[in-house]
């Protein structure tokens, strides 16, 4: 049960539009990362990788001054309800994007080690892809998160099976590469380290989406979510 | 989530203590109270919230026939406490109230002592045959209502001459010592300091082992606090009843929801 009146005092309304401001912010920050972290991969752009590695403190910072305003929020204006529930999911996605980040930080430290190495045929690329498309992801479930709109977070939900699916494949591509050229091994583990920390971003982006229904409905999602990601466990295939 | 609930919030019974079915009550021409359907469990606390003029202190008043009183109020429609109407010709009133009890917003105590305030109803309602049980009774009274300790050396003094957190629950030992099987009270702490509050609160819940609470509120978080039920009324309506700590973080209906965000409803 969502409420779009205002609060009799003006403060709390002004508050809570704060903290959600906050989050918005620390959402752009991390779609910059995540896109350029691995645009200074596929273009072996040391520089770039650098500010994306240095940027990630601003990220951190916004996180704790979401926790320090949600704190502020709670003993000062005890929120029920709704109100309640903007204040918790505050918290829980401010701590998901900080996650978030810490991924694009290591993303560009990985760029900066693979920046010495031969290319490992054209995995950048497809790397750079799986960003492009988890980034849109976490964009739609920050969008969804705004507008309190669960159709949107359903969709974001549904869509966590495509980035599997890229993750997999991925994951085979650099086992094929491995197996045929053993001199590629120490760059496919970075990239396949990088390829799973994009797809941990995706799942964060999910965990949103979960955020938004709790936010607008009071209940959390209890069906599990379509999981396509089953080279997680190799030995237990087929 | 009725799962994931603490443990001492958790509804220790389901037993229901009284029952109210499409309750109307009319002062004169005005329809104060609509269809009012609730159920009351023993041994719980059940608050009342709502803005002023809702109409719950009018249905507090109607649990122990308090509205008969009042020359021009008419109430309609059925309540029992343990499966008996209490607004059948054949029960007396007064005898009604003996089970169940009532603190109201100001303190008010006897202008007699503090042990007379407590004995008064013991003694009217002929609960003791000799004056040691009736120094029983006191004592038990005052025990629970946590003012032993503080009151037992000067009990011939006047009621009146404590503090207001004190002569509050001193009117809840008066309430408790005809043994009431309810207790209603109407804004108990609202004339209270912080201390005295969380002390009425404290004991509130102490009460809940033996009674069946029912507690109107203007404080939302004091309902929250103390109650394992939550009722909002809203212009004479009983618009959601429900276990308090899902009214505080997921109420059905968005009149609950304005309330209790402090949003103009």
């Amino acid at each position: 049960m969502m409420n779009n009146e205002k609060h009799i005092a003006s403060a709390f309304d002004r508050d809570l539009e704060a903290v959600q401001a906050m989050i918005m912010k620390m959402g752009g920050l991390v779609e910059d990362a995540l896109l350029e972290s691995s645009r200074a991969l596929e273009e072996r752009d040391v520089e770039l990788a650098q500010r994306v590695r240095s940027a990630d403190s601003a990220i951190d910072a916004l996180e704790m001054q979401v926790n320090t305003e949600a704190a502020r929020l709670i003993a000062i204006r005890a929120p029920t309800a709704s109100d309640l529930r903007t204040v918790l999911t505050v918290m829980k996605i401010a701590s998901g994007l900080e996650r978030c980040g810490d991924h694009a930080k290591n993303l560009a430290k990985r760029t900066l080690v693979l920046s010495d190495m031969a290319p490992v045929g054209a995995s950048a690329g497809s790397i750079r892809r799986l960003a492009k498309s988890v980034q849109l992801m976490l964009k739609d479930a920050l969008d969804a998160y705004i507008r309190r709109d669960v159709a949107m977070a359903q969709e974001v939900r549904q869509r966590d099976q495509e980035i599997d699916q890229m993750y997999n494949a991925l994951f085979r591509e650099f086992l094929t590469h491995m197996m045929e050229d053993p001199r590629s091994i120490s760059a496919c583990m970075h990239l396949h380290f990088i390829a799973k920390n994009i797809e941990r971003v995706g799942d964060h982006a999910t965990g949103i989406a979960e955020q938004v229904i709790y936010l607008v409905t009071g209940d959390v999602p209890d069906e599990a979510r379509p999981k396509l990601d089953t080279v997680s466990l190799p030995g237990a295939e087929g | 989530m009725n799962d994931m609930r603490l443990l001492e919030r958790a509804v220790d019974t389901q037993v229901n203590k009284i029952t109210a079915r499409k309750v109307q009550v009319y002062y004169g021409q005005n329809h104060a109270l609509k269809d009012v359907d609730v159920d009351i469990l023993d041994k719980t606390v059940t608050a009342f919230i709502g803005p002023s003029g809702c109409g719950k202190s009018t249905f507090l008043r109607c649990l122990n026939r308090m509205n008969d009183t009042i020359a021009v109020c008419r109430v309609e429609g059925r309540i029992d406490l343990e499966g008996e109407d209490i607004y059948d010709p054949r029960v007396d009133p007064v005898q009604l109230r003996a089970k169940v009890g009532m603190v109201f917003q100001k303190p008010n105590p006897f202008p007699k002592s503090i042990y007379d305030n407590v004995a008064y109803g013991p003694k009217i309602h002929g609960l003791a045959r000799k004056k040691a049980d009736l120094d029983e009774i006191v004592e038990s009274s005052l025990r629970k209502a946590a003012l032993w300790n503080e009151v037992k050396d000067r009990l011939d003094a006047p009621g009146t001459g404590l503090s207001g957190g004190q002569q509050q629950r001193l009117c809840i030992a008066r309430a408790i010592a005809t043994s009431p099987e309810v207790l209603l009270m109407d804004e108990p702490c609202s004339a209270l300091d912080p201390i005295a509050t969380a002390q009425v609160e404290e004991l509130i819940d102490e009460l809940r082992s033996q009674f069946s609470v029912v507690i109107v509120t203007h404080s939302m978080q004091q309902a929250a606090r103390v109650s394992q039920r939550t009722a909002f009324f809203h212009l004479g309506s009983l618009v959601e009843y429900g276990e308090t700590g899902q009214i505080f973080t997921n109420p059905k209906d968005p009149r609950t929801e304005s309330y209790i965000t402090g949003r103009i409803g």
